[in-house]
């Protein structure tokens, strides 16, 4: 890969940190997909995960000074936005409450088109979801999900297979990495 | 269970949470990424319009100072014209005691006025309001002199201001200069000063403004206060109740 188009990201990334939204809307919009499917599998609500990535984009946008590192650093900083946002969503309470209803309203609903696994994923905790999505579903290597998490990559290992033997007892450290 | 298998089952129950984003979601973050921009500036527009507000009625509490205006003060700076003192040869000094303490606690927030007249302002009385009590006090941002009456208030109030500080004495025709460069000539009709009051007729008072207060008249119900000023001045005049009583402060620091 050549120099140049090495650098287009930085650059893109330098345009939009000094205010240039079509900069901004062009790095963030490739993070668009896998922030929704975060966002939706924490909040088991693709309206409300919709809410939150857009808030998220919006905080982003804000913030992007913060930005510590290369383009590179910017989906794992994002992601950890979308994170965050959601989690101030389930912490509102009558967003909880009706979440809670929601989820196991879903449950009751569909009973035959849910797996065990889908069903254990659901009884995890949002904070729990997390590694998962962003290890087995987004496929973030391990740094970035460190990253994400806010953890170091050690940390970030441990919590992906803490959540993972939740989901399944049995499940080796092999067979989850 | 295989990695593998674990991994597809697992990303088979999240596609089953996810499902696929609205196609406007895109559209909707670019919206909302530009709006902030714009709303900012009402935020701001807002901000500045407050900090306006706030401004005004800060300013409308510090002038009006409710928790401060005096409930009793009956009189309001009236300027009207009215004849101005002469000064006549033959000046006549009288010994004077030292100053007496301040009045009784007064309003002391009213604006001074700069008029070169104050009054006259009528009040009702009875026929001949005895003065009782004269003092003077210094206070932060002006000086004071105080004229109390024992029988009720006198049936009107004048102050005259003069670019010096010499006065005619009455009935005598005699004139007197005081202290200072400049003077306050008070007028007070319907009152006598010596049926109850027996205290000094001249204040040499040393303060920063109010240098000197000396009685120029007492004579068929008028009684005339000559006050010598170091420089001109801006001033005040409260016609107070319980006892009644004219306050004058002359602004300091002018």
């Amino acid at each position: 890969m050549s120099a140049a188009v090495m650098e287009q990201p930085a650059q893109t990334l330098a345009r939009a940190a000094q205010g240039d939204q079509d900069s901004f809307s062009e790095l963030i919009e490739p993070l668009l997909d896998p922030a929704y499917r975060l966002a939706a599998v924490m909040l088991a609500d693709r309206g409300a995960a919709e809410d939150a990535v857009q808030e998220a984009s919006v905080k982003a946008w804000r913030k992007l000074r913060q930005l510590r590192g290369d383009a590179t650093s910017l989906r794992p900083w994002f992601l950890s936005i979308v994170a965050n946002e959601c989690r101030m969503a389930r912490r509102t309470r009558w967003w909880s409450v009706i979440k809670v209803a929601d989820v196991d309203a879903q449950d009751r609903a569909q009973p035959e088109s849910y797996s065990d696994l889908h069903r254990a994923l659901l009884r995890l905790s949002p904070d729990d979801r997390l590694p998962l999505v962003l290890h087995f579903y987004l496929d973030l290597p391990l740094d970035e999900v460190a990253r994400a998490l806010r953890v170091s990559p050690s940390a970030a290992k441990s919590r992906i297979y803490r959540s993972a033997k939740r989901l399944r007892a049995d499940l080796t450290m092999d067979e989850v990495f | 269970m295989s990695n593998e298998n674990f991994r597809r089952e697992l990303n088979r129950a999240f596609d089953g949470m996810a499902g696929q984003p609205s196609p406007t979601l895109s559209g909707r973050i670019r919206s909302a990424i530009a709006r902030p921009t714009a709303a900012r500036s009402y935020y701001w527009i807002a901000a500045a319009a407050a900090c306006v507000i706030a401004a005004l009625i800060v300013g409308v509490l510090f002038v009006a100072n409710p928790l401060h205006r005096p409930t009793s003060n009956v009189g309001v700076p009236l300027p009207s014209p009215s004849a101005s003192p002469s000064a006549s040869p033959s000046p006549s000094p009288s010994p004077s005691p030292s100053p007496s303490p301040s009045a009784s606690p007064t309003p002391s927030t009213a604006a001074f006025q700069c008029a070169t007249t104050y009054g006259p302002v009528t009040q009702s009385g009875p026929v001949t309001a005895y003065v009782s009590n004269v003092a003077t006090g210094a206070h932060a941002g002006y000086d004071r002199i105080t004229i109390t009456f024992g029988n009720g208030a006198p049936t009107s109030v004048e102050v005259q201001t003069q670019n010096n500080a010499t006065f005619t004495k009455d009935p005598s025709g005699q004139s007197v200069t005081l202290a200072g460069d400049h003077g306050l000539l008070v007028t007070i009709r319907g009152a006598d000063a010596h049926t109850t009051y027996s205290g000094s007729t001249d204040f040499k008072t040393g303060y920063t403004k109010l240098l000197e207060a000396q009685q120029v008249q007492d004579y068929e119900g008028v009684v005339q206060w000559g006050i010598g000023l170091s420089g001109s001045t801006c001033y005040r005049v409260y016609l107070l109740k319980g006892p009644d009583r004219v306050v004058i402060d002359a602004q300091t620091g002018t």
